[in-house]
């Protein structure tokens, strides 16, 4: 592959060949942070007043989401790396990478405060067992293994966009409810990186298949409405086994078609999904805002709004007093 | 409440399709008004039909029923729910024409907000939580016979003030007044350390006790000797105050598990203590675990001088607090850093270490940028503002008390030598568009400063001698004020403009006439004034000075109409120099009397905006530990006021440092400052703030908030939010 021949290039950011890069690049830096800092004991009282199904589940759906993370992280966004177009979109792509580990690991200290190590290990056991979400994992990995880059585009655009959200589901669902809040916000923080990655991903998809022929681009529509309807059909599956315990299972394939079609429309195509049939619950919809308009007292924890400054020096002319 | 969530489960299999109102939860409808209709418009209706819903679903089916007044009060005291005492002091006639006029006021919750914080956090509950005893006028009635303290005409005015909305208490005295089982009146404290392990052990007693209580502490670290420092004269032994923090934060954590309310703590540090960048860096993003600071809020004490090396671009030297108070014989903290700067740099007896000061600015702002952390207190210009004799050296948890303290000492089995001055703080607050439309203001403040010195008369937390002693002795409390923007924006008044700041201005000057003389009303008919009223400057008049020497009136036609039409009488020079005469002859009763607290709770509960901040956004997403996120719309919020409801991040920094200094000057303790940037904003943005607050007269700063919008193309769908 030619492309590998960037590597030897040297990154030069006063040189900025596609703007977003950049704008991407600092927003993903400004918004770095780590689970350390979300007060997760916090939640160890509410976490109590969980039923064991509810806690089950809440495993469950944490393990799930720690599978994913972990292919984006170790697999996913490296094997983007070889198709970037631009030296800073490696740049970038490598910080999705280690965060997409950072969230992995964020899962795991959410389990380490609020459970023992036997249940832990049984969800684990869990994740690996289950088909749906095997089957899940299987067919992301076998595009990014596969060579072609706009399907490893495609792949991880779905995965970043749409094929977390059946797990994102349950702790904004859990708190519209009051329970586990500060969880909640370590959730809003990987919901607030994830919407940022598949929103990259997307647009540079976009970029490469502007550069293709007409029956290409069609192939390509044609590929990522199938393959959003193959993970689609999974998904259903993956969420009753979820869900139908505590009765939410049609609420969340709201969200997941809710998101397929914001999905769609990272990679540049229209909705899929009618919108009556995305009328995702107001609460759920409304937790999920990955803005910073949650107001904060000592009360709360930091939440997900506080970002990590641009440092400015002040002149003579600021103290002029 | 486990029924609530399965009623809800419920909701949520059976409604299917979601946007048919009937089937939705109270908790979806509220939410709605975070999204906009098809049409593109506000559903701020939805809100009242979420706050219908609750009561019909919700409060109404889980109220335990009493046939009469009688029969409820009987239970309720039979059962330990209500303080007998309380009742007693009044006639059964009497109580029952109180609970009608409260029931005839109709009060009705505004927002959803509202109703679900009072139901959850401040009505009575049977012991397993499951039911409500009290509706929102019964709590009024028992907070109101609580605080009359067996007074019929004084309940009657608590009455009215509070069922109107124009008076609230703050949280502990709304949540606790006549319980049985119940929580102190009051939940602030402030507590100094001095640089000894007993005063060290005592803080960290002291800290669980009144966290135990459910109250928010603030310990002045400041006199603590730094890292490195000797002990008993052997060199390089003392860990410096950041194990001292690790303590105190682990204290709170664990009286927070047992207590109804988070406990909750902050330390302050003055800027001039060696291990300030330490103490800053406990904030950081990717601080050591050791060292990393999580949930303990942190506050810098920013002397003059340090604006002035910091202007000149100079260092600025770190004292060593142990060599301080060898030299000088009181602790660092009681030292004017400012006055004393140049003695101690030149003096060879006392250790320094020296940075670049401007350099500490930009750590304290890239530090806010990160953690909002942390508060500052400029200390000259709170000591210069203070009317009581002795110095001022930290503020608390939300930085608007600022009120003079003195040390404890200890004897060797660690009993009391001396019983030095702590600091607690009751407060309440007014609602400015309330109190305007109110029939009589002074009467309004009257009762308001009635009820705090109540708070203050009947608290006593003995488990920690040298607060009670200091309340005591000071009776000080804290009237605050809300709802500036919600009142400036129904009277078409663009927040931090002319007429606002006019308003700010003429409005603070009413409150403080009408604060001190009320104050002075009590002096007289108990015959004593706070414990050294003799050596403040009320005592020698000088306080009034700029109040007798100068006119104070509204600048502007329309801040003039809005007084006239109003029950606020505007007080002249005249009524000045009467007030002065009387305050030298008779005293105050209260040390302190007012103290502009950020209010979050009760502003839902009372329908206000917080503070006298702008709010945070038109329609407010709102995390607290119990609650959940629940949307808050701005209160008269309509198409008409829309305009008028700029968020605090396009008001910007200096609008809000001018009005809080247009109330500053009329305040004798401090204003809880929050500052909003957009995430554009650089860390020198922050310092500019930070000077030009400093420049206007600011005491304290709260808060940094930063937002950040969402990158274009990663907004949820329809988030009104999100759009604004």
């Amino acid at each position: 592959m030619e492309k590998i021949k960037l590597v030897s290039r040297p990154v030069n950011w006063n040189k900025i060949e596609d703007p977003i890069d950049m704008d991407v690049w600092n927003r993903l830096t400004s918004n770095f942070w780590l689970p350390e800092k979300v007060p997760i004991s916090n939640d160890i009282q509410s976490w109590e007043t969980l039923k064991p199904h509810e806690k089950t589940l809440t495993m469950h759906v944490f393990t799930g989401l720690t599978m994913l993370d972990t292919i984006q992280g170790t697999i996913g966004a490296a094997a983007l790396l070889p198709d970037a177009r631009t030296p800073h979109e490696e740049a970038v792509i490598t910080n999705i990478a280690f965060m997409e580990s950072v969230h992995a690991k964020s899962y795991s200290s959410v389990f380490s405060t609020l459970c023992s190590t036997a249940d832990i290990d049984e969800a684990f056991r869990w994740s690996e067992d289950n088909p749906h979400l095997q089957k899940k994992a299987e067919i992301i990995l076998g595009y990014y293994n596969g060579d072609d880059p706009l399907k490893r585009k495609v792949a991880s655009t779905l995965l970043e966009s749409f094929l977390f959200y059946s797990g994102f589901y349950l702790p904004m669902y859990w708190s519209s409810r009051a329970k586990l809040t500060n969880t909640a916000d370590l959730i809003r923080l990987i919901i607030r990186d994830e919407a940022i990655h598949g929103y990259y991903i997307g647009y540079k998809y976009q970029l490469a298949l502007a550069e293709e022929t007409t029956a290409r681009q069609e192939e390509m529509k044609g590929y990522t409405y199938d393959l959003l309807l193959e993970l689609y059909d999974n998904e259903i599956k993956y969420t009753a086994d979820l869900y139908d315990g505590m009765g939410l299972t049609e609420d969340v394939k709201k969200f997941l078609r809710y998101n397929g079609n914001k999905a769609l429309m990272n990679l540049g195509y229209d909705p899929l999904f009618p919108k009556d049939e995305c009328d995702v619950n107001p609460a759920i919809l409304a937790a999920l805002s990955p803005n910073a308009d949650e107001n904060h007292d000592f009360f709360s924890g930091s939440g997900s709004s506080y970002v990590i400054g641009k440092h400015e020096s002040t002149t003579d002319d600021d103290w002029d007093f | 409440m486990a029924n609530q969530i399965v009623e809800l489960d419920d909701n949520g299999v059976a409604t299917g399709k979601t946007g048919v109102e009937s089937t939705m939860s109270y908790h979806e409808l509220n939410a709605m008004i975070n999204l906009w209709d098809t049409e593109g418009k506000m559903q701020l209706e939805k809100d009242k039909l979420a706050v219908r819903k609750y009561f019909l679903d919700h409060v109404n089916q889980n109220t335990v029923f009493f046939h009469s007044l009688k029969e409820r009060l009987d239970y309720l005291v039979e059962n330990e729910y209500y303080e007998k005492e309380i009742l007693d002091q009044y006639s059964f006639e009497f109580i029952e024409e109180l609970e009608k006029l409260a029931y005839s006021k109709k009060f009705r919750f505004a927002a959803f907000m509202g109703a679900y914080k009072f139901y959850t956090g401040y009505a009575l509950k049977t012991f397993d939580g499951e039911r409500y005893l009290e509706r929102f006028e019964d709590r009024v009635v028992m907070v109101a016979l609580a605080l009359a303290e067996g007074k019929e005409d004084i309940a009657v005015s608590m009455v009215e003030e509070i069922i109107a909305g124009r008076f609230q208490p703050a949280t502990p005295t709304f949540l606790n007044c006549g319980k049985k089982q119940r929580g102190e009146f009051v939940s602030c404290f402030l507590l100094r350390i001095e640089d000894n392990m007993e005063s060290i052990s005592r803080a960290i007693n002291s800290a669980l006790q009144l966290s135990k209580r459910g109250g928010g502490v603030a310990l002045n670290l400041s006199n603590v000797r730094e890292y490195g420092a000797p002990i008993k004269k052997i060199e390089g032994q003392s860990s410096g105050i950041i194990p001292v923090m690790k303590l105190l934060e682990d204290s709170f954590s664990y009286a927070n598990q047992l207590g109804a309310r988070q406990g909750a703590g902050a330390v302050y540090l003055n800027a001039h203590h060696p291990d300030i960048l330490r103490f800053l860096d406990t904030k950081r993003e990717n601080a050591d675990e050791k060292t990393r600071i999580k949930t303990l809020s942190i506050g810098v004490v920013i002397p003059d001088i340090t604006m002035h090396l910091a202007k000149d671009n100079e260092d600025m030297y770190l004292f060593s607090p142990y060599d301080v108070e060898k030299v000088y014989g009181v602790p660092f903290g009681d030292i004017s850093v400012t006055e004393k700067y140049q003695e101690m740099v030149d003096d060879g007896r006392i250790r320094k270490q020296k940075i670049k000061a401007r350099t500490l600015f930009e750590r304290i702002a890239e530090l806010q940028f990160e953690s909002g952390y942390p508060y500052v207190m400029y200390e000259d210009t709170v000591n210069k503002a203070n009317p009581i004799e002795g110095r001022i050296n930290m503020s608390n948890l939300c930085s608007e008390i600022l009120q003079v303290n003195t040390p404890t000492t200890y004897n060797a089995d660690l009993s009391y030598d001396q019983i030095g001055k702590d600091i607690s703080c009751n407060l309440g607050s007014l609602n400015i568009a309330m109190a305007m439309d109110g029939p009589d203001f002074a009467k309004t403040i009257e009762t308001s400063i009635r009820a705090l010195t109540s708070v203050s008369d009947q608290s006593d937390i003995v488990s920690v001698r040298s607060i009670s002693d200091g309340n005591h002795k000071s009776h000080a409390i804290g009237l605050g004020q809300m709802n500036l923007h919600g009142y400036l924006a129904r009277e078409h008044i663009h927040y931090g403009s002319e007429e606002a700041l006019d308003f700010t201005n003429i409005y603070f000057y009413t409150v403080v006439f009408n604060a001190i003389q009320a104050s002075n009303k009590i002096a007289i008919e108990r015959g004593s004034a706070f414990a050294n009223f003799e050596n403040s400057t009320y005592a020698s008049g000088e306080y009034f000075e700029k109040y007798v020497s100068q006119v104070w009136e509204p600048a502007t036609e329309k801040v003039k109409e809005l007084f006239a039409k109003s029950g606020a009488t505007i007080p002249t020079q005249n009524d000045w120099k009467k007030l002065k005469k009387s305050v030298m002859e008779h005293g105050i009763y209260n040390q302190n009397l007012q103290a502009v607290p950020p209010t979050g709770s009760i502003s839902y509960i009372n329908n206000s905006t917080s503070s006298i901040h702008p709010i945070a956004s038109r329609i407010e997403i709102r995390k607290e530990g119990k609650l959940g996120r629940v949307y808050y719309p701005a209160p008269f919020l309509s198409e008409d006021t829309w305009d008028y409801y700029d968020d605090a991040y396009d008001i910007g920094p200096d609008k809000i440092i001018d009005t809080y200094a247009a109330a500053t000057q009329h305040v004798d303790q401090g204003l809880s400052l929050t500052l909003f940037f957009k995430d554009t904003a650089t860390t020198r943005d922050v310092n500019r703030a930070q000077i030009n607050a400093w420049r206007k007269g600011i005491k304290t700063i709260y808060y940094i908030r930063i937002r950040q919008q969402a990158l274009l193309g990663t907004e949820v769908d329809s988030c009104v939010s999100c759009m604004l």
